[in-house]
């Protein structure tokens, strides 16, 4: 007589953390994510010192011209002295986590089911006392559980020598900003792990799936939010095309409502892009769009509580798509 | 009489409308090893996805230790172990580690007690610190078997489990099941394409050709109306397509 007929094995109350803290250790051992989040620290860091270095070519600009004025035995008030907002500097990081995170997070995604299917683990695991979704939830667990180690590691670090460098330092104000933006940037590369695991997981080729992963990636991270800053009459002309030609605001708004067709379209592709949701929030909290520069965090999180709703509500959305499509048993044949 | 440990009831699985398997019935007694022929894609592997609740039936039910496959998956699952077809595991952990996770995913109330357990059964404590990743096919076969036993499992699936081995590994498995059966009582499901290892084996063969069952009986009365391994694949080659275009030419 079996064990299992005398002693029933009692049903796993946790598959979801065995699998999660499984694929985690699996992941830590491989050198491809180590690989990949350095990449991303590099590409950040890069980011970061070009950003001082610009600030710093700003502030010698300034300082050069405030002596010469000042040798012609004139006021420097004359001239703005350049703002220094620390938290701007993230700038060139954001837009690392925009476009190397989340093609990132495509590959973990589908390293994440191809390998499964690949190695046949995935009917071994299936045949175990669990449910589907258990499976699902402690991939995804895994997967979203490296996106934000390595991105608490590359914002951290950031942070860290954003703390050295700036020579004023970061109050808590701007550490909380910084944590808001972790936590916005985990759901937003979340999306594409999810998108890249579900393809990856329910297509016939996991190869195919990746490549579909990324043509969704090359239209959501590169082409709609350039289409919607293209077609933007502000961006036509440096500086913004009715600043350059002296058109006071009223008369602004008066000619945009004969394009309201061309602006909600416009809009539509821009918004439809969850990296642009991700950019308008980010650049927000940060201070990098100079509007928010200076605002306190409370009403910029009110303010942009639409783009904030809109990427979490795409990562859980597919969240639950992955949860609750069956896998079809072909997948689980051999490769 | 006692219950069947495997018992099948029309159980019929179709693909783009092509069935690939096609009103399958039959009973596995408790205890048996049961080897399951058929030529490629005559629709085994299926079966067994069926049967290890994988795959969803379009018709038919069967039970496996009593219980429903479509009604009851989960106790279902709680006593079988399948072993797939060129099984490789997580490379970047140990075959200790390996085992960890399905030992905890089966629910074994002590997971490492019973590692060491299964990895002595087998003869695989040196193997037990290594990683999967520079395993031979051979010892990767039998951390796939170690897998598929760590909960004692009624019921063991194996599918094609000789596929890539030498001899020495076919001979290493077939004692191994052996031993399983008559020490633990595992009632043995095998699908293979050695003939000559279901007559040193199995107690009892079924051959299935483009999803239907064409033959199905206890070895002892094949023998006993065939004679040796030789007249079992006569047996067996008569009954597939292979054999009947043989025949033919």
């Amino acid at each position: 007589m079996s064990d299992a007929a005398l002693n029933p094995v009692r049903l796993n109350p946790t598959p979801v953390r065995t699998i999660a803290a499984k694929d985690i250790r699996d992941a830590l051992r491989d050198r491809f994510i180590l690989i990949v989040t350095a990449f991303l620290g590099i590409a950040a860091l890069v980011a970061l010192v070009t950003g001082a270095i610009a600030l710093r070519s700003d502030v010698a600009t300034y300082e050069a011209a405030k002596a010469s004025l000042l040798a012609l035995g004139k006021s420097a008030d004359a001239i703005k002295a350049p703002e220094f907002y620390p938290l701007r500097l993230l700038r060139g990081a954001i837009e690392q986590i925009e476009i190397i995170g989340a093609a990132i997070a495509i590959l973990i995604g589908y390293r994440s089911a191809a390998s499964e299917r690949g190695r046949q683990t995935l009917a071994l695991m299936l045949t175990r006392p669990m449910r589907q979704w258990q499976f699902v939830a402690g991939k995804a667990l895994a997967g979203i559980g490296l996106l934000a180690g390595g991105l608490a590691l590359v914002l951290g670090g950031l942070t860290l020598l954003l703390h050295l460098l700036s020579g004023i330092g970061l109050g808590m104000d701007d550490l909380l900003r910084i944590a808001v933006v972790w936590g916005v940037a985990v759901a937003y590369t979340a999306c594409f792990f999810l998108v890249s695991f579900i393809l990856s997981l329910h297509m016939k080729q996991p190869s195919h799936a990746l490549l579909l992963a990324f043509a969704i990636w090359l239209t959501l991270v590169l082409i709609a939010p350039q289409i919607g800053d293209t077609l933007d009459p502000d961006n036509q002309v440096a500086g913004g095309v009715f600043k350059q030609l002296n058109i006071a605001k009223p008369d602004q708004i008066q000619i945009m409502k004969g394009f309201a067709t061309f602006e909600t379209v416009r809009g539509g592709i821009e918004q439809a892009s969850v990296t642009k949701q991700f950019e308008r929030f980010t650049f927000a909290v940060l201070g990098i769009k100079a509007t928010y520069a200076g605002m306190p965090l409370g009403p910029i999180l009110i303010e942009m509580l639409g783009n904030l709703i809109w990427i979490f509500l795409t990562a859980l959305g597919l969240g639950a798509l992955a949860l609750a499509l069956p896998l079809n048993p072909d997948r689980l044949a051999k490769a | 009489m006692p219950e069947p440990m495997i018992r099948l009831n029309r159980l019929t699985q179709s693909f783009d409308g092509m069935t690939a398997v096609d009103a399958l019935s039959m009973d596995i007694a408790q205890g048996a090893i049961f080897g399951f022929l058929g030529h490629n894609g005559a629709g085994k592997t299926t079966t067994i996805q069926m049967l290890t609740t994988l795959a969803r039936p379009a018709s038919g039910t069967a039970t496996v230790a009593g219980h429903d496959i479509c009604n009851a998956p989960l106790e279902v699952r709680r006593r079988i172990g399948y072993v797939p077809e060129n099984v490789r595991l997580y490379d970047t952990l140990t075959a200790a580690e390996n085992l960890m996770f399905f030992a905890r995913l089966s629910g074994v109330t002590a997971p490492q007690r019973r590692v060491n357990e299964v990895l002595e059964l087998l003869d695989c404590t040196y193997l037990a610190d290594k990683r999967v990743g520079g395993f031979s096919k051979g010892m990767r076969q039998r951390i796939g078997l170690a897998q598929a036993i760590l909960h004692r499992p009624a019921v063991l699936f194996l599918d094609e489990p000789t596929s890539g081995l030498d001899p020495m590994g076919i001979k290493m498995l077939r004692d191994l099941v052996l031993r399983l059966n008559t020490e633990f009582g595992m009632t043995i499901f095998m699908n293979t394409h050695l003939i000559s290892e279901i007559a040193k084996t199995c107690t009892s063969i079924a051959v299935l050709s483009h999803g239907k069952l064409v033959f199905h009986d206890r070895i002892e009365a094949v023998t006993a109306r065939y004679g040796d391994d030789a007249a079992l694949e006569e047996l067996y080659l008569s009954l597939t397509p292979v054999g009947r275009l043989a025949e033919v030419a």
